[in-house]
């Protein structure tokens, strides 16, 4: 049976490549977009800030985008180039809220031969718009001429005498297109040096002609041109500690000492005459540069001088553009991205910067692993994330995080509402029921006690409470409907049922309410100091459950009530006052609804009913006619279900109480399920006090909480910085820690590296406790080097690897262990070895010495972390670096350099030898399963090794013939593997023990192919959801979590073969229906591409496409759906509905 | 104080005026809802690559070049020009020679 995989993104990339500034959404709309590898977002900039536009998905890793403004248009158009080489421009067209990206031209601008450039893509725009410029390969220079009128723009190459651009930039206000250069010249005559030069481009004649200007022997570390616009015209040549401005005869060289430190990476210009520009360091410090002006006799205007400033500390740029009134974004890969404020006056610190919003970035992942911290049968996600001083770890959980504030012992809570006594501002006022009774507990500041309110009915139990005025609120109890002054007037007015009898439900807004004595159905119409009965009905069967929320937001009156009956097991809508039925929708079964909602999320309306045992429906709800339509169903617990409706954020929530607390709410105009980090919760309401703002109360069994909620959203990210880089975690349970391997850069003062020190406070320096390997003082020749050099060294850099113990519960960094300096360490586990019953951290170094090509020495060291100490318990010494470890039955699995070796833990607690395997050219990731051993190669793919537990041996089983150059491996099942390689592909291997003869059984099937377009970094076994009781139509199993450069959370799940061809059906459908934007085929996108060749995806579901079949409209799913076959599990076909693939589709979006 | 941050591009002076600092507040903590589309919008211009290898067009354009200045010289018939080159040049065009005679 063929084993088939479906591949879905749980998590989009965060990374920012590449950010521009432009009327793109229409000429009067200031917008921001963002590159994020595969994806580009819109924004428009508004008073109130960012707004998001939309997101758009390209079929292709973005490599070039940039705003333009064509010739005679009033906005700016979009050119995108992708990896594959993909060409389009991009207009967007906006049809009131709806926006159109329409794509102007496209086409493919691969060339057969030529060497892809080592320093990537390279594109540009003239300024005047009379030709764009790439620069794909060594040597060549394409330019696509930019004209209107013809239906073909016919790209053409140019030959490039400089083989190795860095950096190429066209330049203003010159007659022909032109561009400047810095290129590197790689004879060694010339000292690798860097030259600047500059060419005009005939459009005519396709070819360079010599420029206005060259510069040679320009800094050696030049890597960046500036082109300036008008009036100074000319270019900026940024380098590591010089800035120079050239234009021919005019040439500026500055040196300022506050950009030596760390090479600059970006810029971003200010003002449109090119006046002032800001620039981003490595290190995340963000200057200005700005070009001083000179006005000459004849009124022209030249640059006279160039000045830097220092502005403050950002994250860590790669991109930066200037918004509007000194906001400014700065996009990050290694970090958070931010918005940022320059402020004319600096705060205490000195900085002109004030951070307003960051965007979390996960990018890039380095190692992660899945754990259950709560117990709630569900995994999170912590990963090593960021790099340098934006390291973090981030935990990424399933659901919503309530955070305690506070909490009440207080058993029985039947109900809980807030109030305002007597102003508008913040509850004060929170009232309880019990069986039976009710109390009143006021909320000054963060302090709550019980008090006593004139009128108000304890004797009772309340079925709800609310306010009329600020001064008047009205409570519903068993025993009657209540209007009770809150400013010491008592009791107004009251309605008791003219029989007396009780009074079994009720529901209530500001205006109005409604009561069910068993079947009977009585309306009061409210105002202050007023109840007036307003109208009566009798059910067919007794009311189990009814609601009056007003439909419209921001309306207080409700025409519609919804009411779920016994017996009959139905829920209607009725018309108010009259009480009018316009709808009964029979939900079938026998477990009566309990709790009923109408609710408007992003517009639309919708009617939600739980029922006893847990499960919910919800419909589509006609606001004006009451009908239901779009019936689905979803499980959400085993218990009882209670909708409470709340605002977040300014958006609609319901909050469903039961075992397995969820939160509805709507994302791209779909409801979503999120389960919250609590474990049952019987009763919740909204709650926002001077004490407590925005939180919600929630009751329990036992206990009253008070806590506040996370961002709503479908993935819940928490934070810890490190300050440094993270670069490998091991989760131990017996110590309730984490162990992560971390990496700091720290600065030698003056000329001896002895002297070093950390250049800014992170987690390794900060711990609670300290210890170090050894001689963590430098070693080697490099602490005696000669001072002669130091006055122009402003300080050597050198990596200092650290394991870092982190506590579970707090992530307070308990303990630092430093290692040697040149040591790195490369790999972390944590295991129990032989019988020995204490679990260790493992880890394994190599020492790093430049002359040598790869480590000769290294050592796996054993940790044993207990009662807050780290000990150390055993060394062995290795030849080479342990690039990957494993816990391998009992023993140390590691791969080292080309070899794997099983190391045996003695009684006398050392590492001893017992085998090694010798057939890799660097083995770096190894993956085990009982006896099996999975190895990734540096260049040649995977290799399956068993151990003879017998002969103390490994034995090679089969291996992938496929030059692939490993970047992740994971063991899917006994005989299907899955690996990641470095052209952003996945593919998957399955062993063959049935074949003929040996040799095809040494050799393993490759069965799946398929372009990621994301660099994968670490595959993980594991899940970030519940799997959910109830019967489900996705047989999903052996899931996979992916992590990768850009920050993108994956996840791939094995699906049997009937499953794979019915979505594979679905796909071809979607692929077709769904117009992909630059025009770029489906099936190009995905197919498996490396410099070597290119095979069409296989045994690969693109998840991503599949979800989108939600999003589209009724009439486009129809169309999908016509003529397709499903098998309802009878084993028969049948044509398949709307419903049926929403509900499959729907099923699969909770995978993850 | 930075007067170098004096006077920074206002484009429109309402933007982020009524910014909020309150986290919860923001608009930008709203997704963007995803953009799709099933209308298949023509394309205006398609975008091609010249199938010419550079050494080839660089010689067709010095041939050209020598060749346009001889037209204006003579502003005769391929024939005539054919043959002029051939008398006029060395051993590369003498092949063209050939193929223009053989094509008459």
């Amino acid at each position: 049976m063929a084993h088939i995989n479906y591949i879905v993104t749980a998590h989009k990339p965060t990374a920012v490549s590449a950010c521009e500034t432009g009327n793109f959404t229409s000429p009067d709309d200031l917008n921001l977009i963002i590159a994020k590898n595969t994806r580009m977002e819109i924004y428009s900039v508004t008073p109130e800030g960012l707004r998001p536009v939309k997101e758009v998905g390209i079929y292709g890793r973005i490599c070039v985008m940039k705003l333009f403004r064509p010739v005679g248009e009033s906005k700016d158009h979009m050119f995108v180039l992708t990896a594959k080489y993909n060409a389009m421009i991009l207009e967007c067209q906006q049809d009131g809220e709806n926006i159109e990206i329409i794509t102007r031209a496209h086409g493919n601008v691969q060339d057969r031969i030529g060497r892809p450039s080592e320093t990537g893509i390279l594109g540009i725009i003239d300024p005047q718009c009379r030709c764009i410029g790439l620069r794909l390969y060594d040597g060549l220079f394409k330019v696509i001429p930019l004209d209107k009128d013809n239906k073909e723009l016919k790209a053409f190459n140019v030959r490039l005498e400089e083989l190795s651009v860095i950096d190429i930039q066209f330049l203003h206000c010159c007659n022909h297109p032109t561009v400047a250069l810095i290129h590197q010249d790689s004879s060694v005559k010339d000292h690798h040096g860097r030259h600047v030069r500059t060419y005009e481009i005939s459009l005519r004649d396709k070819e360079f002609t010599k420029g206005p200007w060259k510069q040679n022997n320009v800094e050696t570390e030049a890597c960046m041109v500036i082109p300036v616009p008008e009036p100074y015209g000319g270019a900026l040549i940024i380098g590591q500690e010089s800035v120079t401005y050239h234009k021919g005869d005019n040439y500026i060289p500055i040196a300022p000492p506050a950009i030596k430190l760390n090479p600059l990476i970006c810029y971003g210009r200010v003002d449109s005459n090119g006046s002032r520009y800001l620039l981003g360091d490595m290190a995340g410090r963000l200057f200005m540069l700005l070009l001083e002006r000179e006005e000459k006799m004849d009124g022209t205007q030249v640059v006279k001088d160039l000045k830097v400033e220092l502005l403050g500390e950002t994250t860590i740029a790669e991109c930066i553009t200037y918004l509007d009134n000194g906001v400014v974004f700065i996009g990050s890969r290694l970090g958070d991205s931010q918005l940022v404020k320059l402020n004319v006056d600096p705060d205490e610190n000195g900085s002109f910067v004030q951070i307003m919003e960051t965007f979390v970035n996960l990018g890039p992942i380095v190692d992660m692993c899945v754990v259950d911290l709560e117990r709630q049968g569900q995994g999170q996600l912590v990963t090593c994330s960021g790099a340098f001083k934006e390291g973090s770890l981030r935990i990424i959980r399933n659901g919503i995080g309530i955070h305690e504030h506070a909490n009440i012992d207080l058993p029985g809570i039947k109900g809980i509402w807030p109030l305002k006594m007597n102003t508008d501002d913040f509850d004060n006022l929170l009232v309880m029921s019990f069986v039976g009774q009710s109390r009143v507990l006021m909320l000054s500041g963060e302090e709550v006690e019980e008090t006593e309110l004139a009128g108000f009915d304890g004797d009772n139990q309340t079925f709800v409470c609310v306010n009329i005025t600020k001064d008047q609120m009205l409570q519903i109890t068993q025993r009657s409907v209540r209007l009770v002054s809150l400013s010491g007037g008592g009791l107004l007015c009251e309605w008791t049922h003219p029989d007396g009898r009780n009074i079994s439900l009720a529901s209530c807004n500001t205006t109005q309410a409604v009561i069910a004595a068993g079947s009977e159905l009585h309306y009061f119409e409210l105002a202050p100091g007023q109840i007036k009965h307003a109208g009566q009905t009798t059910m067919e069967h007794e009311v189990a459950c009814l609601d009056i929320t007003p439909l419209k937001e921001g309306e207080s009156l409700a025409e519609l009530i919804a009411v779920g009956l016994w017996t009959d097991i139905s829920s209607r809508v009725l018309r108010l006052p009259s009480f009018e039925s316009l709808h009964t929708e029979m939900l079938g079964g026998e477990i009566i609804p309990r709790s009923i909602l109408m609710a408007t999320f992003e517009g639309l309306r919708y009617l939600l009913v739980a029922l006893g045992d847990g499960s919910l429906f919800y419909f589509s709800l006609n606001p004006t006619t009451g009908l239901l339509t779009n019936k689905k169903k979803v499980t959400l617990g085993t218990q009882p279900t209670v909708l409470r409706p709340f605002r977040s954020m300014s958006t609609t929530n319901v909050f469903a109480c039961s075992d397995r607390p969820t939160v509805i709410y709507s994302s791209n105009h779909k409801l979503v399920f999120s389960n919250v980090n609590l474990r049952e919760v019987n009763h919740m309401c909204p709650l926002n006090s001077e004490g407590y703002p925005d939180s919600l109360a929630l009751a329990n069994d036992t206990t009253l909480m008070i806590g506040t909620i996370d961002e709503i959203q479908k993935l819940h990210i928490r934070t810890i910085p490190l300050g440094e880089s993270p670069r490998r975690i091991a989760y131990q349970e017996a110590s309730q820690t984490f162990g992560v391997i971390s990496m700091r850069i720290d600065v030698a003062e003056g000329s001896s590296s002895a002297n070093s020190g950390p250049i800014r406070p992170s987690a390794s320096t900060q711990a609670q406790s300290l210890s170090s390997s050894a001689g963590s003082k430098p070693l080697g020749p490099s602490s005696t080097g000669v001072g002669d050099m130091s006055d122009y060294i402003c300080g050597e850099e050198q990596e200092i690897h650290s394991l870092l113990i982190i506590d579970q519960h707090t992530f307070e960094v308990l303990h630092a262990h430093q290692l040697m300096a040149n040591e790195c360490a490369t790999s972390l586990i944590s295991a129990k070895l032989g019988e020995d019953p204490n679990t260790y951290y493992i880890v394994g170094t190599a020492f790093v010495n430049p002359e040598e090509a790869e480590p000769k020495q290294g050592r796996l060291m054993i940790f044993h972390y207990s009662e807050g100490k780290l000990t150390q318990l055993a060394e062995k010494e290795i030849k080479g670096a342990p690039y990957s470890m494993q816990d391998f039955n009992g023993k140390l699995l590691a791969s080292i350099n080309s070899s794997v070796r099983l190391f045996e833990w003695t009684a006398e607690k050392e590492l001893r030898l017992e085998c090694s395997n010798f057939n890799n050219i660097i083995a770096l990731y190894v993956k085990v399963k009982g006896d099996f051993v999975l190895v990734g190669d540096l260049m040649r793919s995977i290799t399956l090794l068993a151990y003879k537990q017998r002969e103390g041996q490994f034995e090679e089983i089969a291996k992938d013939c496929n030059p692939n150059w490993m970047t992740a491996i994971e063991i899917l099942d006994d005989d299907n593997f899955l690996g990641a390689e470095n052209s952003f592909n996945l593919f998957t291997c399955q062993k063959d023990s049935a074949a003929a003869t040996d040799e095809e059984r040494s050799q393993m099937q490759e069965c799946g192919l398929f372009h990621y377009g994301e660099f994968v970094n670490v595959f993980k076994p594991g899940s970030l959801v519940m799997q959910h009781a109830g019967e489900t139509l996705t047989p999903i199993q052996n899931t996979v979590l992916i992590g990768t450069v850009h920050g993108a959370v994956g996840l791939v799940s094995q699906i049997p073969q009937e499953f794979f061809n019915f979505l594979m059906d679905v796909q071809t459908r979607l692929a077709n229906m769904i117009k992909s934007v630059g025009k770029i085929d489906h099936s190009f996108w995905r197919s498996f591409h490396t410099e070597r060749k290119t095979e069409a995806a296989q045994g690969f579901i693109d998840g991503d496409l599949i979800e989108s079949f939600l999003d589209l409209t009724r009439e486009k799913m129809a169309e999908v759906v016509q003529g397709l076959q499903i098998d309802d599990g009878s084993g028969m076909k049948r044509d398949a509905t709307v419903e049926d693939l929403v509900k499959i589709v729907e099923e699969l979006t909770r995978i993850h | 104080m930075g007067d170098f941050l004096k006077g920074l591009p206002s484009y429109n002076e309402n933007n982020f005026a009524r910014y909020h600092a309150e986290s919860s507040c923001r608009i930008s903590n709203q997704k963007p809802t995803v953009y799709i589309s099933t209308r298949d919008y023509p394309s205006d211009q398609v975008i091609t690559t010249e199938k010419t290898n550079i050494l080839l067009r660089y010689l067709h354009q010095q041939w050209d070049k020598k060749n346009s200045t001889k037209k204006r010289d003579s502003n005769r018939a391929n024939l005539e020009e054919g043959a002029e080159t051939s008398s006029a040049s060395t051993k590369m065009p003498r092949l063209e020679a050939g193929d223009d005679s053989s094509q008459t």
